[in-house]
């Protein structure tokens, strides 16, 4: 389980949310988010999603533990979070590959930086590369890769580094639409396989409520806030893969929540309130 | 992924382009030569002949090495430490703070008129000549490191962090090769004005190295070995043009594959 504390994290003014950017005066800071509380279910996947600029993306640095909060705390399994974790696995936007390294140099890279020998480190990312359907590509460097394919040598260096928490910062935004949804596919697939939490960070209102179990709707602006939750029953792990379960993207109930999602984040209006106490379920039942 | 014509081709076609530059250049040289009809003209046959005869007679050879030498006592002395002083300038606030100033104070200046203050501190020997060739390559690479070392994109280094890397892992796994191909840039750059540089260290104080045997043709008025020099001279700079892309090749072969 992940727990955000009351979480406040401010950055040096004049630069974005400082991981390790050293540039930037620090006399002056610029709140990212302030007094943020959320709990992520262990085993299920959540959604952040906000529009840019609302600090989603400071969250994940103080989850992943790169980012120290100013004041609160980030919880994993009741721990706080005080630097990098062997077991937490962070893709990026744009998927941090090295360009230097093969696509097999790149899922290695986990076990590389912990010390693995070269033989340990094929034997570990072998499978994860066949399992992802890139094995015939790991001597390719990224830059002959499709987007798709550098998304999926991503997800294969998170693997590689056996995490029982996954963190991905906008991890299919720059993926055209149908490429996108085969992501999101193979993400579920991976999910399938390994019982481990992962938390979306998105402004894509559909991506969240196509993957998450719970979304978590933040607004506002330096700082920001989280302002609604959503809870998705239907997308638990127990539900999805069930046999017989439908594609849920083409499901009334989907829909809707994309509508009430969306009203969340236009803030101000009367779904609020009610949002927050998870109103979803009621509405679809009254237009079902 | 395009498919294009083959390597052999490419490289055929290198060739063949060099080969018509290399002509074009010789048919103006003889022209002028022809055209002018003065002594300290030779055209390329007179000249490649006396080049011929000074490689046979092992001058040229030794003149060559012996600069080759001096460039390359430089470069080892004063790439590498360049090389990490500015990425660390690059990467941390507190090492840039010392090395910034430094660099706004070295960089502008001309080198190469301290060469006369370098020979009274070092003396009139190899020390001098390398310690001012020296000082012009750690400069250029200093600078080149240090822009490279800021411009590398934040996400990697994120990405590489968030495994769990140490600063030295974080410096060998993601500054070093992010910065190698700007590094190997300017050390092209830098050894184009190293051959020069050296040039004029080797009109001082010396009786080995191209530069001297260039000047000392001239003093002879044997325009023809005077301008043999100065097509070893140039040899020597393309010599580490070419092993510098070849280096290039070597060390960072994703490089082939980009736009």
């Amino acid at each position: 389980m992940v727990e955000l504390r009351k979480l406040t994290i401010d950055y040096p003014g004049g630069s974005s949310p400082g991981w390790s950017g050293r540039l930037g005066r620090p006399e002056r800071r610029v709140p990212a988010v302030a007094d943020v509380s959320a709990v992520f279910a262990s085993g299920a996947i959540s959604a952040i999603v906000g529009p840019s600029g609302c600090g989603k993306s400071s969250l994940v640095g103080a989850m992943a533990g790169l980012l120290a909060p100013s004041s609160g705390e980030a919880l994993i399994d009741g721990e706080p979070v005080r630097g990098v974790r062997q077991r937490t696995a962070v893709i990026f936007q744009d998927y941090g590959l090295l360009p230097w390294l093969t696509v097999e140099g790149n899922a290695e890279l986990p076990l590389a930086v912990r010390g693995a020998g070269r033989a340990e480190r094929r034997r570990r990312v072998r499978p994860i590369l066949r399992e992802l359907g890139l094995s015939s590509f790991g001597g390719f460097y990224p830059s002959r890769l499709s987007g798709g394919m550098k998304q999926r040598v991503a997800i294969a260096r998170a693997l590689a580094s056996e995490p029982d928490l996954l963190l991905m910062d906008e991890p299919f935004s720059s993926l055209d639409a149908l490429t996108r949804e085969a992501a999101q596919e193979s993400l579920l697939e991976v999910r399938r396989s390994r019982p481990m939490t992962i938390v979306v960070v998105t402004h894509s209102i559909e991506e969240a409520a196509y993957l998450a179990e719970a979304v978590f709707v933040m607004g506002g602006r330096n700082p920001g806030s989280v302002e609604a939750r959503f809870d998705i029953p239907e997308n638990s792990a127990g539900s999805r893969f069930a046999p017989g379960a439908c594609d849920f993207r083409s499901a009334p109930r989907y829909l809707e929540l994309c509508g009430a999602i969306r009203s969340a984040l236009r803030g101000s209006g009367p779904t609020d309130d009610s949002a927050a106490a998870g109103p979803a379920t009621g509405t679809a039942e009254a237009l079902g | 992924m395009k498919a294009g014509p083959g390597k052999s081709v490419l490289a055929a076609r290198k060739a063949a382009s060099l080969a018509i530059a290399v002509a074009a250049i010789a048919a103006l040289w003889s022209a002028a030569a022809a055209a002018l009809g003065k002594p300290f003209l030779p055209g390329p046959s007179a000249t490649f002949a006396a080049f011929g005869r000074l490689a046979a007679d092992g001058s040229l050879g030794r003149h060559a090495a012996a600069s080759a030498g001096r460039v390359l006592w430089a470069l080892a002395a004063s790439f590498f430490p360049a090389a990490a002083l500015g990425l660390a300038a690059g990467r941390s606030r507190r090492v840039d703070a010392v090395v910034a100033p430094v660099v706004y104070v070295l960089h502008p200046l001309p080198k190469v008129a301290f060469l006369p203050i370098i020979m009274l501190v070092f003396g009139l020997g190899e020390a001098s000549k390398i310690i001012l060739v020296a000082l012009i390559v750690f400069s250029q690479i200093l600078v080149a490191a240090r822009d490279a070392a800021r411009r590398i994109p934040r996400p990697l280094v994120d990405s590489v962090r968030s495994l769990g890397a140490s600063r030295l892992g974080l410096a060998l796994r993601v500054v070093v090769p992010s910065a190698l191909p700007d590094l190997l840039t300017s050390l092209r750059v830098s050894l184009g004005t190293a051959v020069a540089v050296l040039f004029l260290a080797e009109t001082f104080a010396t009786e080995t190295g191209l530069g001297y045997l260039i000047v000392d043709a001239w003093a002879r008025v044997a325009y023809a070995e005077m301008y043999a020099g100065i097509v070893a001279l140039s040899l020597l700079g393309l010599g580490f043009f070419v092993a510098v892309d070849l280096a290039e090749r070597l060390l960072c072969p994703w490089r082939d594959l980009e736009g």
